[in-house]
């Protein structure tokens, strides 16, 4: 019997279906392999049987609780006063000067050019003396790092909320809250927050997950930091950044559902009615 | 005394006149339409009364009160817009609520006001939906209780039906008209729509490159348009360039054949050259008693339009519409037959230069 048309079409799909299948079988090895590896790794501290001996060492660390716990409210920091800038800042190019958004996203890929270690340095240079020396005591020294992040994050931050001012009609509905008499603090924390909450969770995450790891400018400022500590276990302990790597690797993805169960569920991102 | 009055507004974008020479007094509770093609200033004016824009030069004033420098949440006017505007993050009654919270009125005032402008709209049930979980149509509806739930002293609304579809545009323009009736706004429609206009207005603005063409009830832009421009814009028009024969009799002559127009030609020397004006249905066959305003035409092309035949007509060596009401115990000529159309001396429009 002859193949019909719709019998090719359907040969066809499958044989679609399972190149990607190939694809993403070969992608996900790609990554789970040398994961595993490291979990693996990570579970043969005890010589001949699979414990968690490595994981409980690092949890029974106070410098790891310590460290993560001061990266983790940096991160905080940071995603506040970066938000509390970059915002704003994005709203008024979206609304006003859409012709200075070239020279905004230059600004902000900065970071991407100019090195931590030059920046660090940079900021050592101009703040460790009169008339700014922030780094003569600690809050003001962490105050300095904290200053440094926002700059880090900033081409981060940026972009998830310039994506997420893009999604929605900025001047329009600017423009109908001002007719109904609001004001720009309202407008700003009533109308423009809360439409791009997912953009703001994304970039806050990102923040997060950047601070958390990074080393450059908390060593060179002399902060106990999650970063040093990552950087001092590689360098002393042979089994525990394995673990330490995993256990990052568990909250960057406990971030990333976090960021999902936040942005989901929530009605006003898609239209499900026709024109009745 | 004028409720809304804009006093020689002008509006300049750089080099760029958006506006110019803009006077307008629109009286309480009357509804007002400005018409125009893309980029004739429309949207500006309106924008300038909603606070959006500052006019480069002119008066806004509401209720006697001088409004041109205050910032718009600061006048007390509703806009509705094209794209609804709801805000995603709110539902149906928090939308129409939003202006009242921000007036800080009492929560029951808040509730009584959004229960009374959700039956306004026929939406009672729609409440505690989000914007995204309805139509356009109904989306619209309550874009209008919104501005209408701050009780404005002016509604605007900018090109409102633009974005639906042609059946729901005829349905809610009409729900919009009663509603501002009921209620006895004042109300400033930018519509590019000449229908709309025609439809809904109480006044027509019609307007061409920042300039007013002409202001006037709907049957006075239809029937009697004053400039090429409107004639052109508004309705189908036949228009064509006459010369004046005898301008004390309104004698013209067009493509050959003579036709009187009972407009003056004061002024007019014989050999003047004028622009006319005639609508399509005020053509129609001759009959052979007819003497005025009879002209020998041959059929060129016949349109069904449903209700309405469109026929066209060649006189000499011009093309005209001529429309007739659709009567199937009628049998109409035949392409190519040569015939007689007639119009009377007052159909004959001549317009401004």
């Amino acid at each position: 019997m002859a193949p019909t048309p719709n019998g090719k079409v359907a040969a066809v799909k499958k044989k679609i279906n399972l190149w990607a299948w190939f694809w993403i079988l070969l992608g996900a090895l790609y990554f789970l392999v040398p994961l595993y590896g490291t979990f693996d790794f990570s579970l043969r501290e005890k010589r001949g049987v699979l414990s968690l001996l490595a994981y409980q060492n690092v949890l029974a660390d106070p410098r790891f609780r310590d460290s993560f716990t001061y990266s983790a409210l940096m991160a905080l920091a940071t995603i506040v006063v970066g938000l509390l800038l970059i915002v704003p800042t994005a709203y008024w190019v979206h609304l006003r000067l859409p012709q200075v958004r070239p020279l905004i996203e230059f600004i902000t890929l900065m970071p991407f050019v100019v090195p931590a270690i030059v920046l660090v340095f940079g900021l050592i240079r101009i703040y460790s003396g009169p008339p700014l020396a922030l780094t003569n005591s600690d809050p003001l020294t962490n105050f300095l790092l904290m200053c440094g992040y926002v700059i880090l994050s900033m081409p981060y931050t940026y972009r998830s909320v310039d994506t997420g001012l893009r999604a929605i009609d900025v001047r329009t509905l600017t423009e109908a809250a001002q007719s109904l008499g609001a004001g720009w603090f309202t407008i700003l924390f009533r109308i423009i927050f809360p439409n791009i909450r997912a953009a703001l969770l994304s970039g806050a995450f990102l923040t997060f997950a950047i601070v958390i790891g990074e080393f450059t400018l908390a060593s060179l400022l002399g902060r106990p930091a999650f970063g040093p500590y990552l950087v001092y276990m590689g360098n002393n302990r042979a089994y525990e950044p394995a673990a330490l790597a995993i256990i990052s690797l568990a909250l960057t993805w406990a971030a990333i559902g976090l960021i999902q169960l936040l942005s989901h569920g929530r009605p006003g991102q898609e239209q499900v009615g026709g024109v009745h | 005394m004028a409720f809304l009055e804009l006093t020689n507004i002008r509006k300049q974008f750089g080099q760029a006149v958006a506006v110019e020479d803009f006077n307008l007094k629109v009286d309480r509770g009357e509804f007002v339409s400005f018409l125009g093609p893309s980029g004739c200033g429309k949207t500006t004016t309106l924008r300038m009364i909603a606070g959006f824009e500052i006019p480069t030069v002119g008066r806004v004033a509401v209720d006697n009160v001088d409004i041109t420098d205050k910032a718009p949440n600061q006048r007390n006017v509703g806009m509705v817009f094209q794209s609804y505007a709801l805000f995603p993050n709110m539902t149906v009654a928090q939308n129409i609520g939003f202006g009242l919270r921000i007036r800080r009125e009492s929560e029951s005032a808040i509730k009584e006001r959004v229960d009374e402008m959700l039956a306004l709209i026929h939406l009672e049930q729609k409440g505690p939906s989000y914007p995204s979980q309805l139509s356009g149509g109904q989306q619209q509806r309550v874009a209008l209780a919104r501005a209408l739930a701050i009780r404005p002293q002016v509604l605007l609304l900018d090109e409102p039906l633009s974005a639906l579809d042609a059946k729901i545009r005829v349905s809610l323009r009409a729900e919009i008209r009663a509603i501002q009736r009921k209620l006895g706004i004042t109300a400033i429609y930018v519509t590019h729509d000449q229908e709309e206009a025609l439809s809904i207005s109480d006044r027509i603005v019609v307007m061409s490159q920042g300039h007013m063409e002409q202001v006037g009830t709907p049957f006075e832009i239809y029937n009697f348009p004053q400039t090429a421009f409107v004639a052109s814009f508004v309705g189908t028009l036949n228009t064509t360039t006459a010369e004046v024969v005898d301008s004390a009799r309104g004698v013209l002559q067009i493509d050959g054949a003579r036709l009187e127009t009972a407009e003056k030609l004061d002024g007019r020397q014989k050999g003047d050259k004028v622009t006319i004006a005639i609508r399509p249905e005020r053509f129609s066959f001759a009959s052979e008693q007819k003497k005025a305003n009879v002209v020998d035409c041959r059929i060129e092309n016949i349109t069904f339009l449903g209700s309405i035949v469109r026929i066209q007509v060649s006189i000499g060596s011009g093309k005209y519409y001529m429309d007739t009401f659709n009567n199937p115990f009628l049998e109409l000529p035949k392409i190519g037959d040569k015939d007689q159309v007639t119009c009377s001396r007052e159909a004959v429009l001549v317009l401004k230069s």
